[in-house]
């Protein structure tokens, strides 16, 4: 129940409680009234009975009337001192984690509405507050890793060129090397999304042939799917133009791939198709791979997350594949979406919308 | 061959040197971009490779007077930002090449070898390493008398590894040069690519040409 239907119930409750208060007195009054001109006794049943009479009549005729009206105008004024309620309601849901920055705009009337939008804005601004420093942390963090971490790799790479190094320690420096390099791409991974967070990235936007990137990615995705013996197979893709950057746009596809071609069984399939659907471009990318389980399907775009943890040893990634692509899709007004029903495929759906060159 | 390395993290700047210095190039450092600057109008190099994050004047500041100065001499920009536009604004700014830190070492002695050796790059038409030839009008690849059928991806590949000759390519260099990622795609793409390249022109002939140089990249080499 809106609070407005609950004053407007209680005010109608105290306007039926006067209405009563005023019929009784007014019955008294008349009463009394009608015995003083008749001089008869208190108990008289015509003095009361006619007495009775015009105060239901009062009641009906004007009371009722009057409560209705005060009704109405208590509706009406509920109305009023609500609605900057509702304003600033509407107000608030539009803030999300990217314009916490925007203050609510006051009413500079100092009344509690104002204050309330005052001590609103106060702790946007602080969430904000606390929002850049996380954002800042991971972006210094980032870049504080870089130099310790070239140095480590230039070493590893200097000690590999040591002739005197036995078999056995040029097989540890490779392995460590490797998972140095790996290392560096988680990092690589997390500046680019803690630079796309902080919105420091500007991406281009340009014309982009989407079926042509499609094509080229499904020629790599025939390569990376034969060592595992997948099938890969693409459909008929129609010429599809979105507005984008072609290095990220490839960047996804690839990410999508790899993805694909990873976590898949060996002689599996995958599958890839884009359609126009209306204003929509809709590009899935299906695989037989061992699914994922519904509980963990939200969580599949998180950062570091993996969806089991025994896999972690056998498939190397850098765990951020997922993140990237949803902020590339994000990035360029689409939607990724993830489904693995228990039987059937797991699919990756992105839908971008098409740009349709102006008519000259 | 002379090279100036502007770097002032020490331990960077000295497995740099060191590893050019194992190439046969002759090294300067410098930590500072003013040092550098004095030190490029004094010496003419053959290569610069500048870091971009600098005490004091940044390498893009230096690289923008360089160029001011009128020295042309080809730099190799380094740089932990990462920013994705960084590459184009270093492009832009002058410079010859780009390098994302952490980088690979082979890559970086990679690159600065082709930067020196730019200018006596081959525009042949016909590539040729020991019978292995490329045409590259025809697109067609033979090895002796046998005619090799290439996909479009696998002739950019092996036409950038023939005209990179005895010199090691990195994995970034051939993402960059023949796929133009300009990111790590986190892949073993170049790695599948070689090995069906290999198939290819190598596995049924002798002498192998394309060598792999583990934890640094690949190497096609005309046999001694």
């Amino acid at each position: 129940m809106t609070i407005r239907t609950r004053l407007t119930l209680w005010y109608a409750g105290i306007l039926m409680l006067s209405l009563l208060v005023i019929g009784y007195g007014t019955y008294r009054e008349i009463s009394e009234q009608l015995r003083h001109e008749r001089w008869r006794r208190p108990e008289d049943r015509v003095v009361n009975g006619h007495a009775l009479n015009e105060t239901e009549e009062m009641v009906f005729q004007v009371g009722l009337p009057a409560v209705g009206l005060g009704l109405l105008g208590g509706w009406w004024l509920t109305r009023r001192a609500l609605a900057p309620v509702a304003r600033l309601t509407a107000e608030v849901e539009k803030i999300h984690e990217h314009n916490l920055r925007t203050p609510l705009p006051r009413n500079g009337s100092g009344d509690e509405l104002d204050r309330l939008t005052e001590v609103f804005n106060a702790m946007t601004a602080r969430l904000d507050g606390s929002f850049t420093r996380i954002r800042e942390f991971t972006l210094h963090a980032s870049h504080e890793l870089k130099t310790p971490l070239t140095i480590l790799c230039g070493e590893t790479e200097t000690a590999l060129r040591d002739e005197t190094l036995s078999p056995a320690e040029h097989e540890r420096a490779i392995s460590q090397l490797d998972e140095l390099r790996r290392l560096a791409r988680i990092v690589d991974g997390l500046t680019l999304l803690a630079k796309a967070d902080a919105g420091q990235i500007t991406l281009a936007r340009e014309p982009v042939r989407l079926d042509e990137l499609i094509r080229d990615n499904f020629d790599d995705a025939l390569i990376l799917a034969e060592p595992a013996g997948l099938q890969v197979e693409l459909s008929a893709p129609e010429a599809v133009q979105v507005c984008g950057d072609r290095h990220r746009l490839r960047q996804l596809l690839l990410n999508l791939t790899d993805n694909a071609v990873k976590y898949n069984r060996p002689q599996g399939r995958v599958h890839m198709e884009l359609r126009r659907e209306g204003a929509l471009a809709e590009y899935t990318i299906a695989n037989t791979g061992p699914g994922i389980p519904p509980e963990i399907l939200p969580r599949v775009f998180d950062r570091f997350f993996r969806g089991n943890p025994a896999h972690e040893n056998v498939i190397e990634g850098c765990g951020l594949g997922l993140s990237i692509a949803q902020w590339i899709v994000t990035a360029h007004q689409g939607t990724i979406t993830i489904e693995s029903p228990e039987a059937g495929l797991t699919r990756v759906r992105v839908r971008l919308p098409i740009y349709n060159p102006p008519v000259k | 061959m002379r090279v100036l390395v502007v770097e002032d993290e020490k331990k960077t700047a000295s497995f740099i040197r060191k590893a050019l210095q194992t190439e046969g190039f002759a090294v300067d450092v410098c930590p500072d971009g003013e040092a550098a600057l004095a030190a490029a109008q004094a010496t003419p190099f053959d290569t610069v490779v500048l870091d971009i994050m600098l005490p004091g004047r940044d390498g893009l500041s230096v690289l923008r007077r360089l160029r001011e100065l009128h020295l042309n001499t080809p730099v190799l920009l380094l740089s932990a930002r990462g920013e994705v536009n960084e590459r184009v604004a270093g492009l832009n700014a002058g410079a010859d090449d780009y390098l994302p830190k952490p980088f690979e070492l082979a890559e970086l002695v990679a690159r600065v070898r082709a930067l020196t050796r730019r200018s006596v790059e081959n525009k042949a038409t016909v590539l040729r390493v020991a019978d292995l030839r490329l045409d590259t009008l025809t697109r067609l690849a033979h090895r002796g008398d046998t005619e090799i059928q290439l996909t479009a991806r696998e002739y950019r590949l092996l036409e950038f590894l023939m005209r990179s000759v005895n010199r090691l390519c990195g994995r970034m260099m051939i993402i960059e040069k023949v796929w133009d990622y300009d990111f790590d795609p986190g892949t073993n793409l170049v790695d599948v690519y070689i090995r069906r390249l290999r198939e290819k022109i190598d596995t049924p002939f002798e002498p192998k040409l394309l060598h792999t140089v583990r934890g640094a990249g690949y190497l096609l080499k005309e046999p001694a």
